[in-house]
């Protein structure tokens, strides 16, 4: 796997949102985008968002106000009603390999062993064999899942089969991985587990993520920002940088001075809007 | 052993031999339940028309089925070995149903995944389903002819029609996001059918022919019953038309008996094929 040599760096100063032009920078534009389910109520309106090569970047807000349609506008499941999407300058048609998904629900094949599903998407590369195998031995590493290769889903803990989702989107390195809420449903030491696994995997996986989740513990901890998005129609209301010392995914950056004052800032903000 | 396990966790020894244990006895008892019940039923059976409580007309001891099913067996019925008829039915079902299978399944993949398809066959099938395959059972005599096409293609019918709409359910029910999970790691439309929906629909599938397989048993007997001189179904209608009902009763035990074992078969091939549901 490719080791992405500048990716703290890519942290700067905030870009112009609704710039229509390209930068070399970014990965993902969302560019004066309208959405709704149906035509009588927008879900989002004029809404902007740039995301850049190898960021991590959380959307909070409350409930309801378009987080998930965010991301499924962005992987290619739903079209915006106007304005465009675009990848790396490419409007965006329908699904492809280059952004992955990890979805909340279950959404392993059950049939496969979590070797099998790992390996799906390679189905569909032209990788030689060998290096395929390679691949997908040093993932299940990573994600500490050797000893369970053989395995069934249903042989699995919740915590394990989010990681199999988590590996087997990942294995291929899209060029951003698209997150909802991948770790609301398994407990709190597991989803800390969790957390440092993919913060280790993104670490050496070159693409970006955009993560959804209601904690903003966990915001914090993965982030390297965060974007707050307002009740209605997806207005922005406020974003941050996050900066914590390095290795990122260190169990003590969960009580550090800074982890503290970020989780401060972004709890009254989400308090302001709620 | 026994040391070494207390040794090892704090739990007490005598906790988890008692899960082992008492997970073992309660699938004797249940075996034992299961195995019991019935021996009484027969022996209650045997008792009672032994000593003439019920009338042999209309119940023939156990005994005299045993020795009715031993002389069908050496002497044949009806001027044909048993063989022959035994084997007669079991190749009508076995054909209809192979046939009956592929046919139900190619259609309810097809009508599964391409709405245009369902949306084409949707008022034919909604008609045909409530209607019971018995009744077009003197149809298709008329059409086909009293002998073996008419037989083979009315289970054929009532069988595909159960495998296809099952089918379409599985199909249909399999979740949406594992097909976009497919689609996000860069399957096609052909990869997504054969790696996801077609494993997805394949528990229903199953369920669906093993409700055909049985059903077809049933249909079976009831096109024997109307016409033939071969098959388990013509020997139940023959015995009782000669008020046999030694031979009756060998008739329809001989239809539980097929119909449980190619069951079991079945559901033995799907828990093989279908592992992945614990
Ligand atoms: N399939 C759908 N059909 C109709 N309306 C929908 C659909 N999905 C979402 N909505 C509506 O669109 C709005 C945004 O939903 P969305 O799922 O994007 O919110 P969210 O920010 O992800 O919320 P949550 O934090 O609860 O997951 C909500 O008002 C919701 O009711
Ligand atoms: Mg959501």
């Amino acid at each position: 796997m490719t080791q992405l040599p500048s990716k703290s760096s890519t942290i700067s100063p905030s870009l112009d949102r609704h710039s229509p032009h390209l930068t070399e920078d970014e990965v993902i534009c969302l560019d004066q985008v309208a959405f709704g389910y149906s035509r009588k109520r927008l879900v989002l309106q004029d809404f902007g968002l740039s995301i850049r090569r190898g960021e991590f970047l959380t959307l909070l807000g409350p409930s309801g106000c378009g987080k998930s349609t965010i991301l499924n506008l962005i992987a290619g499941f739903h079209k915006p009603l106007s304005g465009r999407v675009t990848h790396s300058g490419q409007v965006v048609k329908g699904p492809s390999a280059r952004r992955g998904v990890v979805f909340q629900g279950n959404a392993l094949f059950d049939w496969m062993t979590v070797e099998q599903n790992i390996a799906f998407g390679f189905r569909f590369k032209s990788l030689p064999k060998y290096e395929q195998q390679q691949q997908v031995k040093t993932i299940i590493e990573l994600v500490g899942l050797r000893g369970s290769e053989r395995k069934y889903p249903y042989q699995l803990s919740g915590g394990m089969r989010q990681r199999v989702a988590v590996a087997r989107s990942m294995v291929v390195q899209p060029e951003i991985l698209l997150m909802d809420e991948p770790f609301a449903a398994v407990d709190v030491q597991t989803r800390e587990g969790l957390q440092e696994e993919l913060l280790k995997l993104h670490e050496q996986v070159a693409g970006a993520i955009l993560f959804v989740t209601h904690s903003v513990e966990e915001a914090v901890f993965l982030s390297d920002r965060i974007v707050i998005l307002d009740r209605d129609l997806g207005g922005i209301y406020h974003e941050i940088s996050i900066q914590l010392p390095e290795p990122r995914y260190a169990s003590m950056n969960r009580v550090s001075e800074a982890f503290n004052h970020y989780r401060t800032e972004l709890y009254l903000k989400m308090k302001a809007i709620s | 052993m026994s040391q070494a396990i207390s040794k090892k966790s704090r739990t007490p020894v005598y906790k988890q031999q008692d899960l082992q244990t008492q997970e073992l006895r309660e699938k004797g008892l249940l075996f034992c339940i299961g195995i019991v019940i019935p021996l009484f039923i027969l022996i209650f059976w045997e008792v009672t028309t032994r000593q003439g409580w019920v009338d042999e007309l209309f119940l023939p001891s156990l005994s005299g089925i045993v020795t009715e099913f031993l002389a069908m067996a050496t002497k044949g019925y009806a001027g044909t070995p048993l063989i022959t008829h035994v084997l007669g039915s079991l190749r009508r079902v076995f054909i209809a149903f192979s046939i009956g299978t592929v046919v139900g399944l190619s259609l309810g993949l097809l009508m599964g995944y391409y709405k245009y398809v369902r949306a084409a066959f949707y008022v034919v099938t909604e008609l045909l389903r409530p209607i019971p395959p018995l009744a077009f059972i003197t149809l298709f005599i008329l059409w086909f002819g009293i002998g073996e096409v008419s037989k083979v293609l009315i289970i054929l019918y009532a069988g595909a029609l159960i495998v296809m709409l099952n089918t379409i359910e599985g199909v249909r029910s399999c979740p949406q996001n594992k097909i976009l999970a497919a689609r996000t790691l860069g399957a096609n439309d052909l990869a997504i059918f054969l790696y996801v929906i077609f494993p997805a629909a394949l528990p229903s599938i199953f369920t669906g022919m093993r409700v055909a397989l049985s059903v077809d048993f049933g249909i079976l007997v009831a096109s024997e019953l109307l016409a033939g001189d071969i098959g388990i179904g013509y020997i139940i209608q023959d015995a009782s038309v000669f008020f046999n009902v030694e031979a009756l009763f060998v008739g329809i035990l001989m239809i539980g008996f097929f119909g449980v074992v190619s069951d079991f078969c079945l559901a033995f091939i799907s828990r093989r094929i279908v592992h992945w549901q614990g």
